[in-house]
């Protein structure tokens, strides 16, 4: 899923169970999970999806691809359409690779193969209907690994562990002393963290548009793009939620970030988890930004 | 720039104060077991102190005059107050003070009697009755992984009544935590001591010991089903008549056995729960009873919203009579043995006030007739309907 990981446990009801097998078990979780939803890997769905686009064949969903094409499908409804993961085509315009570069002209060539209202569904049976269209579950599978994660120690006995992927963080239960797990959020800033949140059985993601980056005539542009127009947002620059779970944390974040601030505001708001958003460099605004206590 | 900020989402959580926005994100991933049952909340002290106050008003409908040969028509109205604190000690361990107030006026059949036209009639206890009763309870509870157990002790007193119990629970989960057990062990003994008023009574003082258990078990059926049954089965020893009517004679014995069972299935289109109750009651006394409720859980902006319909149905006991029998070794008049059936109509309402208040409402309305049961018997005069209304307010907080 191309980020770092980190898995921490601290007891478990079970004195069978090997935190090594254990560590063991996630890594093979989190590897089939990226087999299953990569599109860099040929076998995957995704990929399986996406080499049959234009070609009229549909392909069979399992019950969790589906569950998880709803939620894009949710999401694409609430946010207006800004929430797309048929954005594929655009990576020709725009590579935030490191290697990578812009080059909007093939924008124009590249929106009339976006679009999720134009994918068909037939019951279980799902298909894109255009060649060189394409979808990527990029957006949703690293939350919904956490989430699996989390699912996974729980049922295995583990009552206070806390699993990172790439800043976005599964706390099942409490530290071992019965206080919550302390968990750092990133700055865009700078290296270090913004403020730290405490979590029991609860999850933290982060959206943001500082990380991956790109530069198009001296101009700085983040990764998450309009799908209507082709270019980058200039929404907030990061936004961090809090919720029971990783994925709908990650997936209510990033549709904040798409949209701009005042209106990533109302989105917040309406969702009614906390959050703490963060326009600029350094204007923090947001529930879990009202509660920071002093500077340790 | 570095900070803390503390916010904590089991809480929110348990206060079920999802948005509707959340609702709908959240119900594509339904389907998936990530997102099923959390345990480790499940199964976790409260995170917070919840304090909370609750008033229930019963009032009975006065009986119809021509069923009274003597005495008030009025009957009973019982003024409740219910106020507790239960709040999280350490990581594994919860503590709950509950403390009720019954307030009781009113009066009661004393016994049954004929009629000029040969019909029975109920001569009531005459003056109204003024009772006022207090029960303490506390509550600890420890809490594990897969599970958590209670102990508690309560004690209640009256003016003619005493009564002291002990009470153990436990329930645990297993399956890949699709299936919790429940089990709960409980004992009392109780001291009545009648008040000697307007209606003569016959005792000073007597004792009764009750033990009573518990077990079942609940299963996940799929993402959207639960079921359960449980059995239990309860014993008295003492003296278990009543001695503010004339004519009641029961046996020093009394054992009770039941079985329950559930069924929840939440229908995410509706975004609310169905859910069907049932429980077989039978005792050494040749009482047997069925009870079904229906009841449906709506989700609403405003909060849960649950109406009911519970129907009820019991067969006399062996030594109810009518008019009862003062020459057999066991007899009784009272109503509450006689065969019958009885409907309650009612709606729970649970409204989120604000992030950490809520208000509880719920009213019902309980008929009863001997007409609508299943069972023969004569039907008693005395058969009681009645109104019961609630209003509570929650606080939980840091």
């Amino acid at each position: 899923m191309g980020g770092p990981a980190s898995l921490a446990l601290h007891s478990t009801n079970d004195t069978q169970v090997s935190f090594a097998d254990l560590r063991d078990e996630v890594v093979s979780l989190l590897e089939a999970i990226e087999a299953r939803y990569s599109r860099y890997r040929p076998n995957s769905i995704v990929s399986k999806i996406n080499g049959r686009a234009g070609s009229g064949e549909f392909t069979e969903l399992d019950g969790e691809t589906m569950a998880l094409l709803e939620l894009a499908d949710q999401l694409w409804q609430v946010s207006g359409g800004l929430f797309d993961i048929t954005l594929g085509p655009l990576s020709q315009a725009w590579d935030f690779r490191p290697s990578g570069g812009a080059d909007p002209t093939h924008i124009e060539r590249a929106l009339p193969a976006v679009g999720w209202d134009r994918v068909e569904w037939q019951d279980s049976r799902f298909r894109l209907p255009e060649y060189g269209m394409e979808i990527d579950l990029g957006g949703l599978v690293k939350e919904y690994a956490v989430d699996c994660a989390v699912r996974h120690l729980r049922a295995s006995g583990i009552t206070s562990g806390v699993i990172e992927l790439a800043g976005d963080v599964g706390a099942i239960g409490s530290r071992p002393d019965g206080t919550p797990w302390r968990i750092a959020v990133q700055s865009p800033a700078d290296p270090g963290s913004l403020c730290t949140v405490q979590l029991v059985d609860s999850a933290i993601a982060t959206s943001g548009n500082y990380a991956r980056r790109v530069e198009y005539q001296g101009k700085q542009y983040g990764h998450l793009l309009n799908p209507k127009t082709g270019w980058p947002v200039e929404g907030p620059t990061s936004v961090s939620v809090i919720d029971s779970h990783c994925l709908t944390a990650g997936a209510v974040a990033t549709v904040a970030c798409l949209n701009p601030v005042m209106d990533a505001k109302k989105w917040l708001e309406h969702a009614a988890l906390p959050w703490l958003m963060v326009s600029g460099l350094d204007q923090v605004a947001g529930p879990i930004a009202d509660r920071m206590t002093g500077t340790p | 720039m570095a900070a803390v900020a503390v916010t904590k989402v089991a809480q929110r959580a348990r206060l079920g104060t999802r948005s509707e926005l959340m609702k709908r994100l959240g119900r594509p991933l339904l389907a998936l077991p990530a997102y099923q049952a959390i345990p480790a909340i499940a199964d976790a002290p409260p995170t917070f102190t919840e304090v909370g106050v609750r008033y229930t008003h019963y009032a009975e409908d006065s009986i119809d005059q021509d069923a009274v040969i003597f005495g008030a028509t009025d009957r009973y109205d019982i003024d409740i107050t219910q106020l507790w604190i239960e709040a999280p000690v350490g990581a594994s361990w919860s503590v709950a003070l509950d403390v009720q107030n019954d307030y009781q006026t009113g009066a009661s059949p004393w016994y049954v009697g004929v009629q000029e036209n040969g019909e029975p009639g109920v001569i009531m206890s005459g003056a109204s009755i003024q009772d006022n009763r207090v029960e303490v309870g506390v509550t600890t509870r420890y809490f594990w992984a897969d599970g958590n157990a209670g102990f508690s002790a309560s004690h209640s007193d009256e003016d003619d009544y005493e009564a002291t119990a002990l009470a153990f629970d436990a329930s645990w989960n297993t399956a890949g935590d699709a299936r919790t057990w429940s089990t709960s062990f409980s004992s009392s003994k109780d001291s009545v001591s009648p008040t000697q008023g307007v209606i003569p009574v016959f005792i000073d003082e007597e004792d009764l010991d009750t033990q009573s258990g518990y077990f079942g078990v609940s299963q996940i059926l799929s993402r959207t089903a639960i079921a359960r049954i449980g059995l239990s089965y309860t014993v008295s020893e003492g003296y278990l008549s009543d001695p503010y009517k004339l004519r009641d004679q029961r046996p020093d014995s009394h054992e009770r056995l039941s079985v329950s069972a559930g069924y929840r299935r939440f229908l995410v289109d509706a975004d609310a729960s169905l859910q069907i109750d049932y429980r077989y009651y039978a005792d050494s006394w040749g009482t047997d009873s069925h009870t079904l409720e229906v009841a449906w859980a709506q989700n609403l902006p405003q909060g849960l919203l649950t109406p009911y319909f519970r129907y009820y149905t019991q067969r006399e006991a062996d030594f109810f009579g009518v008019i009862a029998d003062v020459t057999a070794p066991h007899y009784a008049d009272d109503y509450r043995l006689s065969s019958y059936g009885a409907v309650t109509i009612g709606a729970r309402w649970a409204i989120a006030l604000a992030d950490s208040w809520t208000l509880e409402l719920e009213a019902e309305r309980y008929m009863t007739d001997a007409k609508w049961g299943v069972f023969d018997g004569d039907a008693a005069p005395a058969l009681v309907d009645f109104w019961r209304g609630t209003v509570g307010v929650i606080w939980r907080f840091d």
